[in-house]
């Protein structure tokens, strides 16, 4: 399978992929013809049109802020190295991972990256703090208007007592660590790629 | 849910409503992510010859698909290769078995730790994936072990990772090189266990943990020499892996499947998300009792009335199965039909129509005694049902408020589901997420809630008053009706109205049509918390119905005292003539033996009332009745309302839909309690009706679909969605008491009133119970009779009642030992893991050799034996928790990470009102110590998930 698209990378790009991401190799090909079909324009980048594509992201109310996390500031397009790394946060965990990507510092897929993707889908204006009013525009993307505004508020303030530590009325990416600290993070936000 | 092919070229394996997703845990990723790293430092071809790619191919498949079983032990035998590995690196062999010892001694306590802790702390519900879980956790736990543990392995890795960016050009002609690295690695991981084994005597362990090496090496050999092997064992092997597959794939289709089977899951599913879990308890609940109603159904119909229908007298042949001749014109109008006059009476429905013959049919079926038998029976099996039931509901326990410090937290980070691809499951999300929130903002301002506690107690008094005056008043009403319709019923039927005839109807209709909603309003008063207010108004509106149904029963017994006397009356007239028949026969024939019974047809005999049918009648007509009344409430009062609203409101002055009449709420106490006394009316009714059973059936049946629709389609949520409680054993509770209460008047009648005389099964027996003593007397041998006889006898039955007290109160007196015990634990490990937790945050450097010789150690216990004001500090936080959650004191010693952490885990109150927001706290551990083990739930239990350590 993917040997058309296998054809298309070159043995250095997926060599290269392969120590950033920790994917394997049959992973990497399968995922690149993925990547191929998402593509519509066939030049070798997604837009952000592409992804609207996927049922799974449509329906979200998080969807938007899914898409964006793939898409480095600034830019409307993301090649297949920027689609790798992306998703290499939701590579499971494995045990042998540490004795492999330390030339790399900490593999994407750890489980303060995979926070740290989470965090982001929070964090509207990227400052690394999740204000009051970036919780209230996912509040409403989440239930949209069956919420009164001053509950939505509420609860809002509500979050943000119980996560706040250090006073700042916003939560900052270790608050939101300690938050999650007992969510089973790595595998949750994992998902099991085929080979 | 469905499984589907997700789009983003991955598979989930399972996916759960809430975001509990699991990934199906990677081990085929790892053991080709092993393949590849590992083979690099060795030469690729070592020891293995290539094979051709195709079989390396498969090879490779069936280590992928290894079957998630061995999993676990896998990891584990992979953090000890790994510790293995770690040694070949320093020139194979040489360097002592003691090192490596002590790293695999110490990776292996490490995931043990985590193992146990993590069950403990055990918080997710999933409990069937319980074991998957639990294996990737342990394996996550070995990973970060090895991670830590083997600091020393740095500088071989960098060579590693040299070699590997030296040689990987070669490494990386693709799959089958590795397959082939793979196997290489495979076979030597096996020499290795066999070494082990061979070695593990000399393993300064302990002898357990020695025996469970020496089982796992053992197992791990077992199983992958086959794989190695050639020929018919790799084939053995194939077969093995293919069919652990198929199993496995099997089991998840069943376990569908059985999801699929649950009946009306998915619009309970669809209800729950719009309107609550409140909402949806009520059709759990109904949908259990249709589930009760079948068996029951079952009983009656499979052993009293399919019985008599095949094998029986049939219709018309003796005169309780035949319409007497003054009924018979009027026997088919509707009107009489309606009230279950006419054929309806003398129908299988009711009691009246079984004969008395002792055995019936071919199979010498004995039809009284199974009718008795099974109208006990009915209530036993209920009673059975009920209280397993509730006991299965008591150990799910929890009264519905989540615990835990981070609600809201977790509700908006991670309720949605991130798997959802269809649009209708993804609404169905949407609103169950909006309708959490309103749940849990209910919880919140009930907390928040400032109280004048006087003011309240006296509103409470009031409104209790009232309502006490409520009921007494509707149950004088409803006495005197039944009083009244008494004095019609001597009257002639024809002169009487409409109105008069079903006066008890109407006006028990009415109470209960007008009594809920006024309790409700004086409930205003009370301003209770939305699930405890539930909870009294259920217990009002059951006062009420038992009144009713009380008042109903008495009235019900004295008509039929009247009707027992009405037929000694007939009984004797009937005697009589008989008599005189059989003297004039003689008088004429001049015969005295074998005189034919009179020549009467069937429809012409004398007959008595026959009590029985009589309140069978009673009873059916009064379930017909509800029904009706049900129905038409929904009807118009939701439905009619709901399209009024909806279509009046572009016409109208002012706006319907926020406005006055608005759309309906479902009501969840009149739901229940209609339902609970429905079933009342049919535990009490089936013995006199045994049809009655089918009604209900029916009627439940229908009114699951229908008030789907109703409340789908015409109902709005509540104003204040509230979190039911997660076990409705108030419900249980409910019906238990009115199984118990309906259970007495049957009772009572089977063991004081006789029979009628002419009709029914018991017909020409002083009590019902009769039969019983004649079967064991006829049919059974003489020495069980015996027995019987003795069993009966007063002085054994009061032992064995007292015998029975004597084992409740020791019974009772034992749970609540286990309870003190429990909570006693319970607190004890929070203690416990709070101290663990802060201990690893305080001292990093954790000595390995020490942890080594302590594990040798009996006592493995390794926390100190906490120091007084420790030990104190959290007790008397517990009570008053909230208020030095805010206290910003708390400086950054360490002392003050104490009191945090035990404020925060070991909160007695967890939905305590956060009047303002907390202040500084010296920061948790440090997001730059992810290398070490997380601050998660894991602590250093050394006590393998064993008792709490002594103090």
């Amino acid at each position: 399978m993917g040997s058309r698209a296998s054809s298309l990378l070159r043995e250095e790009d997926i060599e290269e992929i392969k120590r950033e991401t920790g994917f394997s190799h049959s992973q990497i090909t399968r995922l690149y013809s993925r990547f191929h079909s998402l593509d519509k324009g066939e030049n070798g980048a997604l837009s952000r049109e592409d992804f609207q594509r996927i049922p799974e992201l449509a329906i979200n109310p998080l969807g938007d802020r899914i898409i964006n996390a793939f898409f480095p500031e600034g830019e409307d397009q993301v090649n297949f190295r920027g689609f790798m790394r992306t998703l290499a946060h939701f590579r499971p965990v494995e045990d042998n991972e540490k004795n492999k990507n330390l030339t790399s510092g900490e593999p994407l897929n750890s489980r303060a990256n995979k926070l740290l993707f989470a965090f982001r889908l929070y964090d509207l204006d990227r400052d690394d703090k999740i204000s009051r009013d970036e919780l209230l525009q996912v509040l409403r993307m989440m239930v949209g208007v069956n919420i009164s505004d001053e509950q939505l508020g509420s609860i809002a303030d509500r979050t943000i007592q119980e996560a706040d530590t250090n006073g700042d009325m916003c939560i900052s990416f270790s608050e939101f660590t300690k938050v999650l600290e007992k969510v089973d993070v790595e595998q949750k936000m994992s998902i099991r790629f085929l080979h | 849910m469905p499984r589907r092919k997700n789009d983003v070229a991955v598979t989930i394996d399972d996916v759960g409503m809430d975001i509990d997703a699991e990934y199906d845990s990677g081990s085929d990723v790892d053991s080709k992510r092993r393949a590849k790293g590992r083979n690099k430092p060795k030469p690729a071809a070592r020891g293995r010859k290539a094979k051709p790619a195709d079989s390396a191919e498969e090879s490779e498949e069936e280590e992928e698909e290894a079957p998630r079983k061995r999993k676990g032990r896998k990891k584990k035998e992979e953090s000890e290769e790994e510790s293995e590995e770690e040694q070949r690196g320093r020139r194979k062999k040489a360097a002592g078995s003691k090192k490596k010892a002590v790293a695999k001694d110490d990776s292996e306590e490490e995931s043990e730790a985590v193992k146990g802790n993590k069950r403990r702390g055990g918080k997710k519900g999933a409990t069937k994936k319980e074991k998957e879980e639990e294996n990737n956790k342990e394996k996550k736990g070995n990973g970060k072990a090895a991670g830590k543990g083997g600091k020393d392995k740095q500088d071989d890795k960098k060579n590693k990772g040299k070699n590997s960016s030296s040689s990987s050009s070669d490494d990386n002609s693709e799959d089958e090189s590795m397959s082939e690295g793979e196997m290489a690695r495979l076979k030597e991981e096996v020499e290795e266990k066999k070494k082990l084994i061979a070695t593990l005597r000399n393993k300064p362990w302990r002898m357990k943990r020695r025996l469970k090496c020496l089982k796992e090496a053992q197992g791990f050999v077992e199983r992958f020499e086959g794989a190695l092997g050639k020929g018919k064992g790799r084939r053995l092997y194939a077969f093995k892996v293919m069919m652990t597959k198929k199993l496995i794939k099997f089991n998840r289709d069943f376990e569908n499947f059985k999801t699929a089977c649950i009946p009306w899951e998915s619009r309970i599913k669809e209800v729950e998300s719009h309107f609550g879990s409140s909402v949806a308890s009520y059709f759990i609940f109904l949908r259990w009792m249709y589930g009760l109603n079948l068996v029951l159904f079952g009983f009656m119909f499979g052993l009293v009335v399919i019985p008599e229908v095949l094998m029986g007298m049939p219709y018309g042949s003796i005169a309780r199965k035949t319409v007497p001749r003054e009924e018979q014109e009027s026997a088919m109008d509707f009107s009489v039909l309606f009230e279950f006059g006419g054929y309806c009476k003398y129908s299988i429905m009711f009691y009246g129509y079984y004969n008395n013959q002792r055995s019936i049919g071919l199979l010498q079926f004995r039809l009284p005694l199974s009718y008795l038998l099974v109208g006990v029976g009915i209530f036993g099996y209920s009673l059975m049902v009920v209280i397993r039931t509730m006991a299965k509901n008591a150990n799910e326990g929890g009264d519905g408020a989540e615990e835990g410090a981070f609600t809201f937290c977790w509700k908006l980070f991670t309720s949605w589901d991130y798997l959802i691809g269809n649009p209708e499951t993804a609404d169905n999300k949407f609103a169950s997420t909006t309708t959490s929130f309103k749940e849990s903002i209910v919880d919140e301002q009930e907390n928040l809630k400032d109280e004048n506690i006087h003011l309240r107690r006296f509103l409470r008094i009031l409104a209790n008053l009232l309502i006490l005056c409520c009921l007494g008043g509707s149950g004088y009403l409803i006495y005197y009706v039944v009083k009244r319709s008494q004095e019609f019923a001597k009257k002639d039927r024809n002169e009487l109205s409409w109105l008069q005839k079903n006066e008890v109807e109407i006006v028990m209709s009415l109470l209960g049509l007008v009594c809920p909603p006024l309790f409700e309003v004086i409930a205003e008063l009370e301003d209770y918390h939305p699930r405890i207010a539930l909870k009294w108004q259920l217990g009002r509106i059951f006062a009420l119905f038992l009144g009713n149904l009380y008042t109903f029963l008495f009235a019900l017994f004295d008509e039929v005292n009247t009707k027992l006397e009405n037929e000694k009356e007939i009984r004797n007239e009937t005697i009589w003539a008989l008599k005189e028949y059989y003297a004039n026969y003689t008088l004429y024939h001049n015969v005295t033996e074998n005189i034919p019974p009179p020549n009467i047809s069937p429809a012409d005999v004398i007959r008595g009332p026959c009590w029985e049918t009589e309140v069978g009648i009673e009873f059916v007509k009064l379930t017909v009745s509800d029904i009706q009344v049900t129905y038409l409430t929904i009807l118009i009062g939701d439905f009619l309302r709901a399209v009024i609203v909806r279509f009046l409101n572009y016409c109208w002055c002012w706006d319907l839909e926020a406005g006055f009449p608005s759309y309906g709420e479902f009501d969840i106490s009149g739901n229940v309690l209609g339902l609970i006394f429905n079933q009342g009316m049919i535990w009490m009714g089936a013995f006199y009706a045994p049809g009655l059973v089918g009604i209900n059936v029916l009627r439940l049946l229908s009114s699951m679909y229908y008030q789907c629709w109703a409340v789908m389609a015409c109902n709005v949520p509540h104003e204040r969605v509230f979190k039911a409680s997660r076990s409705n054993n108030f419900y249980m509770g409910l019906l238990l008491l009115v199984l118990f209460l309906s259970l007495m008047p049957v009772i009572y009648s089977i063991m004081t009133l006789p029979p009628s005389f002419d009709c029914g099964p018991f017909s020409g027996k002083d009590k019902m119970f009769d039969v019983i003593t004649e079967t064991i007397e006829k049919d059974l041998p003489p020495f069980m009779t015996d027995i019987f006889g003795y069993a009966s006898n007063p002085g054994l039955i009061i032992s064995a009642v007292l015998l029975m007290v004597l084992a409740i109160y020791y019974l009772n007196a034992v749970s609540k030992a286990y309870q003190n015990a429990n909570m006693d634990l319970k607190r004890k490990m929070q203690m416990q893991r709070d101290e663990e937790k802060n201990r690893r945050n305080n001292k990093d450097s954790t000595n390995q050799v020490m942890k080594d010789l302590e594990d040798l150690m009996p006592n493995k216990s390794l926390i100190p034996p906490p120091s007084a004001e420790e030990t104190e500090k959290p007790a008397d936080l517990l009570s008053k928790s909230p208020k030095v959650t805010s206290k910003p004191g708390a400086a950054a010693t360490g002392k003050g990470v104490h009191v945090q952490k035990d404020v925060s885990l070991a909160a007695a109150n967890p939905r305590a009102p956060v009047t303002r927001p907390p202040g500084p706290r010296p920061p948790g551990p440090l997001p730059g110590n992810a290398r070490g083990p997380p601050p998660g739930p894991q602590g250093k239990g050394r006590g393998r998930g064993g008792p709490p350590p002594r103090r």
